[in-house]
């Protein structure tokens, strides 16, 4: 049994439910949480998201727009995000994160999320009391 | 790679996220949380209160960095006066492995 923590964007969450659903797992838990990933060091890219970010709503100037781009790009600020946790069979580990994987890269290079495998010591459904495996 | 999870309260969330920024652990997942520790909540009269607000604070590191996040949270999560209750606990455990989706590439 595996437990895999993916954080995503909010605009991914449908996608990415759909896309557990056709990859044969239903169950999951999400969390809105807010979060912020490796500084980026390359200035170019910066530079290119924060243009791209400025021009996406060109009539709005007031309220600090270019203040806040700045923090979301340089680290100050932290965004939100939604933390998946799903529990799969370990056979299944690969084929889940390939699939979360595909639905959630976009072409912005950066702030994709990530995804954690981890190892779970037993699982239990309340219900029947049945436990391990046999609990997913 | 280990997973520390850190549950601090709501009020060194800033300074400590920024301390351990500049210490190079950037990346981090933040969730505000409710719960209750060893002292069964706060008691005041006979209203306990229960369910206590708490911010928790995820991080991937590598093995070898785990005693520097630690020593770090400890530090600047800790009231000052040596500590009391309610400064929260922090808890490791492994992660296999780590993808990330914008490149592919696994590892952190």
């Amino acid at each position: 049994m595996k437990e895999i923590v993916a954080v995503v964007r909010m605009n991914k969450v449908g996608a990415t439910k759909k896309a557990l659903v056709d990859a044969g797992i239903a169950g999951f838990t999400a969390v809105k949480v807010m979060g912020r990933g490796k500084l980026v060091k390359d200035a170019s890219l910066i530079e290119e998201r924060k243009k791209t970010l400025l021009a996406l709503n060109p009539h709005n100037t007031s309220c600090g727009k270019e203040k806040m781009v700045t923090e979301f790009l340089d680290g100050t600020r932290l965004f939100p995000r939604r933390m998946f946790t799903i529990l799969v069979h370990d056979d299944e580990v690969s084929k889940i994160v390939e699939a979360i994987i595909q639905v959630n890269r976009t072409e912005n290079k950066v702030g994709d999320g990530k995804i954690f495998v981890l190892p779970i010591m037993d699982a239990i459904r309340v219900r029947t009391g049945e436990s391990g495996d046999a609990a997913l | 790679m280990i997973m520390v999870r850190a549950i601090v309260r709501p009020e060194k969330k800033d300074v400590l996220l920024g301390e351990l920024s500049d210490a190079g652990f950037h990346a981090a997942t933040v969730v505000e949380v409710v719960g209750r520790g060893k002292q069964k909540g706060i008691q005041i009269g006979d209203l306990i209160y229960d369910e206590i607000p708490k911010t928790l604070i995820m991080l991937a590191i590598p093995d070898e960095d785990k005693d520097d996040v630690i020593g770090i949270v400890l530090k600047y999560a800790r009231s000052s006066g040596g500590g009391a209750f309610g400064d929260g606990k922090i808890f490791v455990s492994s992660i296999d492995e780590v993808h990330t989706v914008s490149s592919g590439k696994t590892g952190l």
